[in-house]
């Protein structure tokens, strides 16, 4: 089984974010990369189902940073690991990015594609069915748990309340994975090391084919709250500066 | 003579078990990887004659210390005896009366032999009446065999004297076996019979005892000295490099300790002293250093077993507990290398993947961003912000003092007050330093510690080359794990830099006449001793020196020093969970600050001290009566306000 795994890099958000001049993505230059979480996950399933049943795992890695995170993926156990070009300091849109993933996935004759469910920048979760239709291939999202059998997955969904639904379905196939069975592994520094030295493939990006159906017009940081008061813990005084607050705030008559 | 025969076949079958009892050990050794233990021989023959001929660790338990050196001169005085006894009668005509083997030795003989009595009296005493907890899992039935078989030694000999004397012999040297010689007189029993009876109980105790020796912890009375004599000379604060030869970081078989890694598990003593003194042990986890060694050394005896080294013969749980603070390794009066053992282990987890979440959390922030808060890179130098002048790039212009921030003195709020202070007085005694910002790395001290090497290597690599490419004189920084990288474990990158800790970078500013500093009217307080800072590193005065300064009274608690108790979040330690706590080392140290019942400072010199010990103090809910501190915020300029002491109830 050929198995291709996206792995998107996404602003850490632990970091500070600032908006762009243009008001409509954010400065990317100060900002660490990291990678989605998600997509994480996918590797992992990936690299599990290749450990259980034997595969070809190809990485492709967009956006910044790319290059660490292949490596990383090649000690975790991916056969290949592909950059993907993309358009710089630019948020990684699933649109733009489908026809490139469904072209590798031709050219490396994969028998599934996984990806990440969704990331922070594409929180509608549209890669893995962008790429499952440009294919024509079945697809399944908010995977949690996936058992190869030959040309046959068995596919486990999570749906909420401790309700699971499992669907079996034949490959080609595109999975959005929530989680891994297992979850991601560590890989050791000395492994790491040893990855460096992995060659890393690149690949041009195919124009998308896509017409434009919405646009950002503006992106809004959260706003900063005051900061909080500490009321102290003596009862009475706490109850008398609730009391004041509230009365100031006009949510109660003093 | 008549028994020289028999005594030759008893002889050479007692050597024979003995060497095949002793089989597995020798094969093992054999075949283990090399280690280089043989350079300096005059230093480890002074370390020998320290350890051994002035019992320098034995004695800091007085009781044991003291009784183990009776038994000790007493074995060598009747070692003569052990001479006498084989030596006369298998080489028929050989005596030491030529030389006063029926004076002077005779009588020393007899003194020692009731001093040797005296000596396992006290040990009975201590094992069986006292039954210090550090003796918990410790064999007691190897030890009472060999009490029986020294009293059986020593008693067949003076008895075997008595008899001579009854029978005519001189025993005007002999006073206590002349005095036996009475009771055997009265008891009837023939001379000559009782000599024979008592000559044959002696030697045949003397080989049962050697017989015995290979499967018992009385090994170390042929292994202490060799072990204490190739024990490391490394500096304390690096962690042994992975031998080239082997091809994984970490350990997985008995096998691939180094010879002197498995002389270690042969010459343990059971003294428990090293589980006495571990944090881990005292927290309930469950990790003894004197198990993890038994348990070693019994695997290495059983041979080859299907059982995994890693996760098998020694746990999981056990290699995570250990906060790698040095204590029993310090404490160990036969040297041996506890940790070495633990890292190289832990290395072997690493390597598979085998950590925990808390740690993988870490790690995975260590090795994207280089810190293991999951912070970036470019908040590092934050904490600089808020002070009123601005701080030196080290990378853009040459300083005097580079200082190395660190991670919990960089980010955490909590910290960062103090690494404030630390740049006001600088800045007050007008020292010219200057820092990395976010060029600076986690030092991978404990990432190191915790047996992620690779990880430690581009750590370290990275801070090298930044560190290498500034001017300065030389670096300083307040934490103590990464004084302990810095200046030890980058050393085998070939890296030597002067590192300082803050406390002797301030204490010479003082000593200089460059801080004028309030004094306090001698108020008391006690300090912590970090374990990296201390143990490793031997900072112990200056930070003393300082709180003398600032003209406080220091009440130092029973664990100072050497002896210092861990705060528990060394070696990895922080980034995992407190599953299976019983009590926190913090906590543990805290009630010992408590029962001090007159200080109301908890003074600290390195940065995780002041968040774990808060946290501390916080559970047991007495910030009331004791708050943490670091030492910076006990030196106060003139120019500033200051520092207003809480009143204590002292108890
Ligand atoms: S280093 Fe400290 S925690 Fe680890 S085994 Fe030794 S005494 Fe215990
Ligand atoms: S390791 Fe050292 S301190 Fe610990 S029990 Fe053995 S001899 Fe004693």
């Amino acid at each position: 089984m050929n198995i291709l795994v996206i792995l998107r890099m996404i602003p850490d958000s632990a970091g500070e974010l600032q908006l762009a001049e243009d008001g409509r993505s954010i400065d990317r230059e100060w900002l660490d990369f990291q990678l989605n979480d998600f997509d994480d996950h996918a590797l992992e399933e990936a690299i599990l189902l290749k450990e259980a049943g034997g595969a070809k795992v190809t990485a492709v890695a967009v956006g910044e940073g790319a290059n660490r995170v292949l490596q990383m993926a090649a000690a975790r156990g991916a056969d290949e690991v592909v950059a993907l070009q993309s358009e710089e300091d630019a948020m990684i849109s699933s649109r733009e990015i489908a026809a490139s993933i469904a072209a590798m996935a031709r050219a490396k004759s994969a028998d599934l594609v996984l990806c990440g469910v969704q990331s922070s920048e594409d929180v509608f979760g549209q890669l893995a069915p962008y790429v499952g239709a440009l294919l024509d291939w079945p697809h399944v999202s908010g995977t949690n748990r996936i058992v190869a059998n030959g040309a046959v997955l068995r596919v486990t969904q999570e749906r909420g309340a401790g309700v699971a639904v499992t669907y079996e379905l034949a490959t080609p196939a595109v999975l959005g994975v929530q989680t891994a069975s297992k979850a991601p592994r560590y890989v050791s520094g000395s492994k790491l090391r040893e990855a460096s030295k992995t060659p890393i493939g690149r690949a041009m990006p195919e124009s998308s084919g896509f017409e434009r159906s919405a646009e950002i017009i503006t992106l809004r940081l959260p706003v900063q709250g005051g900061s909080g008061e500490n009321l102290g813990g003596n009862a009475e005084t706490v109850a008398d500066r609730l009391v004041t607050i509230l009365a100031a705030k006009g949510l109660a008559r003093n | 003579m008549a028994s020289t025969l028999p005594l030759w076949i008893l002889v050479i079958t007692a050597f024979a078990l003995t060497a095949w009892r002793s089989r597995r050990y020798a094969v093992a050794l054999a075949n283990a990887p090399a280690a280089a233990r043989f350079d300096r021989p005059m230093l480890r023959l002074q370390g020998v004659m320290v350890a051994i001929g002035m019992h320098r660790k034995m004695l800091r338990k007085p009781l044991s210390g003291v009784l183990h050196a009776i038994i000790f001169i007493s074995f060598f005085v009747l070692l003569t005896a052990t001479i006498d006894a084989f030596g006369s009668r298998l080489f028929p005509g050989f005596s030491l009366a030529p030389i006063g083997g029926e004076t002077w030795i005779a009588a020393l003989q007899d003194i020692f032999s009731v001093l040797m009595l005296v000596g396992v009296g006290l040990a009975l005493y201590q094992r069986y009446v006292l039954r210090p907890a550090r003796f918990d899992g410790s064999s007691g039935s190897d030890a009472a065999i060999i009490y029986v078989l020294i009293v059986l030694i020593v008693a067949s000999l003076l008895l075997e004297a008595a008899a001579r004397i009854v029978g005519g012999a001189d025993g005007s040297w002999r006073p206590v076996a002349s005095a036996l010689a009475g009771l055997l007189d009265r008891a009837g029993m023939s001379a000559h019979a009782g000599e024979e009876l008592f000559y044959w109980v002696h030697v045949g105790a003397i080989l049962a005892f050697l017989v015995y020796i290979p499967g018992s912890k009385h090994r170390h009375m042929f292994l202490a000295a060799p072990n204490i004599y190739f024990r490391s000379l490394e500096p304390r604060g690096l962690a042994p490099a992975v031998p080239e030869a082997r091809e994984a970081p970490g350990i997985d078989s008995l096998g691939q300790f180094d010879w002197k890694q498995q002389l270690d598990l042969l010459s343990c003593t059971e003294c428990g002293r090293c589980q006495a003194v571990c944090p881990a042990h005292a927290a309930g986890l469950p990790l003894s250093p004197k198990l993890l060694i038994t348990d070693l050394r019994d695997a290495l005896a059983a041979g080859p077993s299907a059982a995994p080294l890693v996760g098998g013969v020694i746990s999981e749980e056990t290699l995570w507990a250990c906060t790698t603070c040095r204590a029993c390794m310090e404490a160990c009066p036969v040297e041996i290398e506890h940790l070495p053992k633990i890292i190289d282990m832990r290395r072997h987890l690493v390597d598979e993947g085998r950590v925990s979440p808390g740690l993988q959390e870490a790690l995975s922030n260590l090795t994207r961003l280089g810190n293991s808060m999951g912070k970036p890179s470019k908040m590092r130098a934050r904490w600089t912000r808020e002070l009123g002048f601005p701080v030196k790039d080290a990378r853009e212009e040459p300083v005097d003092v580079l200082w190395f921030v660190g991670d919990y003195a960089s980010y955490d709020p909590r910290v960062q007050e103090i690494t404030r202070k630390v740049a006001e007085l600088l800045t007050a005694a007008g020292v010219d330093f200057g820092i990395l910002f976010d060029a600076e790395r986690n030092s991978g001290n404990d990432v190191r510690r915790a047996g992620e090497e690779g990880l430690f290597e581009t750590l370290a690599q990275s801070n090298i080359d930044e560190i290498k490419a500034c001017s300065f004189n030389r670096i300083m920084t307040t934490d103590p794990h990464s004084l302990n990288a810095l200046k030890n474990d980058y050393q085998h990158f070939g890296a030597a830099f002067e590192v300082l800790h803050y406390t002797a970078l301030l204490a010479e500013l003082i000593a200089a006449g460059k801080l004028d500093l309030h004094v306090a009217d001698g108020a008391r307080v006690t300090y912590h001793d970090p374990c990296y800072l201390g143990r490793y590193n031997g900072g112990f005065d200056a930070p003393r020196e300082l709180i003398r300064a600032a003209g406080y009274t220091l009440h130092d608690m029973p664990r100072c020093r050497e002896n210092s108790f861990c705060c528990g979040a060394g070696g990895g330690r922080i980034w995992q969970g407190d599953d299976g706590v019983t009590e926190r080392p913090s906590e543990n140290r805290i009630r010992e600050a408590l029962s001090l019942g007159d200080v109301a400072y908890f003074v600290v010199a390195c940065p995780k001290d002041k968040v774990m010990y808060t946290a501390a103090i916080d559970a047991l809910g007495v910030a009331d009566r004791l708050k943490v501190v670091d030492i910076a915020e006990l030196l106060v300029p003139r120019t500033s306000q200051a520092l207003e002491m809480p009143t204590v109830e002292t108890t």
